[in-house]
């Protein structure tokens, strides 16, 4: 399972490099090739690209610390709200007297 | 001051949003790479770029890159948080719900208790002041016997339309009484007397005499009639047997019931 996960992770983050592109570009510039400007419009678009995922990745407005503070906090409350509600529905506040 | 300044910074870095990281390192990355491109192309050209200059961008290039990689992975961790989190609002929610519910149905209990106490507290009252003031229910009956004893609340049985007889003191009987004679006293000249009538004189016809259970059998004509006075206390002096007798006969008939209702 983790051998299966790992290389879709690494792949994952070779998909956000720019890298490849840069590498791609310097290669047609040594060859003097036609396509650098192809090259060039693609990492434009790929940086372009990476700016909208960003901006539409949800969970991503605070910091993984304040995310793990709002979780354990809202963890905190569903146990406190259950407890709340085992005490209230489990309680028996009369005792029904048995009939003589 | 060199590590505060590193804690300041890492403080900082720390405060900023994954997403701001992520656009910071993006625009860094695009200015590196931009700058790396066109120092390569006047590499080409007759102007040469400072010595290691070049190298110094590629390193940051990668360094940024990598920055960036690790930021992309973090935020993806991020977004399965923010799931989770999204699960348990909704659960919290729910519980709420439940929670506000629940109160709800404790309060309307609450409500239909106390009422309950409060009539069973007012009910106890009564209970206990009726207590104190218990009267023997033989005297009640008693009471109600004599009452309906002076066809008060029923009409005798032989009694039939033109009998003079009321369950009132009717006019000639309230003239021939203490009352009317007291009218006649000179000196009272207030309830007059209707001349020539018999009745001022005290004496009322055989006919009009009224006769009454608790009237003995040798009463004559012309007498006045009995005092009414104690005839509705509960032990009148001299107290007549006969009127017993009637009160338990009238007690044994039906129809001397008070709850007859017209």
């Amino acid at each position: 399972m983790m051998a299966v996960a790992q290389p879709k992770i690494e792949k994952e983050t070779d998909d956000c490099s720019l890298l490849p592109l840069v590498h791609d570009i310097i290669k047609c510039m040594d060859k003097d090739s036609q396509d650098v400007h192809q090259e060039l419009a693609k990492l434009k678009t790929k940086i372009q690209e990476a700016r909208e995922q960003i901006s539409n990745m949800p969970g991503i407005e605070s910091s993984p610390q304040e995310q793990q503070q709002q979780l354990a906090t809202l963890r905190e409350q569903v146990s406190t709200k259950n407890q709340l509600l085992q005490k209230y529905k489990g309680l028996c506040m009369f005792d029904v007297p048995k009939a003589s | 001051m060199r590590r505060s300044l590193r804690e300041l910074n890492m403080a900082t870095a720390a405060e900023k949003s994954t997403k701001q990281r992520l656009l910071s390192v993006l625009d860094d990355l695009e200015v590196l790479s931009r700058e790396l491109i066109e120092m390569l192309a006047l590499s080409r050209g007759q102007k040469l770029p400072t010595p290691g200059e070049d190298t110094q961008v590629l390193e940051l290039l990668v360094q940024r890159d990598k920055e960036f990689q690790e930021l992309m992975g973090v935020a993806r961790q991020q977004g399965k948080v923010h799931h989770e989190m999204q699960l348990l609002e909704k659960e919290v929610e729910k519980r709420d719900s439940d929670i506000q519910q629940l109160q709800k149905q404790l309060k309307e209990a609450e409500h239909i208790l106390a009422t309950a106490v409060y009539q069973a507290k007012e009910k106890l009252k009564s209970i206990d002041k009726a207590r104190k003031g218990s009267i023997s229910s033989e005297e009640i009956i008693k009471y109600a016997h004599r009452i309906s004893a002076s066809n008060a609340v029923c009409a005798p049985l032989n009694w039939v339309p033109g009998d003079p007889r009321r369950p009132y003191p009717t006019d000639l009987e309230m003239r021939s009484g203490m009352l009317g004679h007291m009218a006649n006293l000179p000196t009272n000249g207030v309830n007059g007397h209707l001349p020539g009538d018999a009745l001022a004189a005290g004496r009322l016809p055989d006919i009009l005499t009224p006769h009454y259970p608790w009237q003995s059998s040798d009463v004559s004509v012309g007498m006045l009639p009995p005092h009414h006075g104690n005839d509705f206390g509960l032990e009148p002096p001299g107290h007549n047997k006969e009127n017993e007798d009637d009160v338990e006969a009238m007690s044994t008939d039906s129809s001397s019931s008070s709850s007859d209702s017209d």
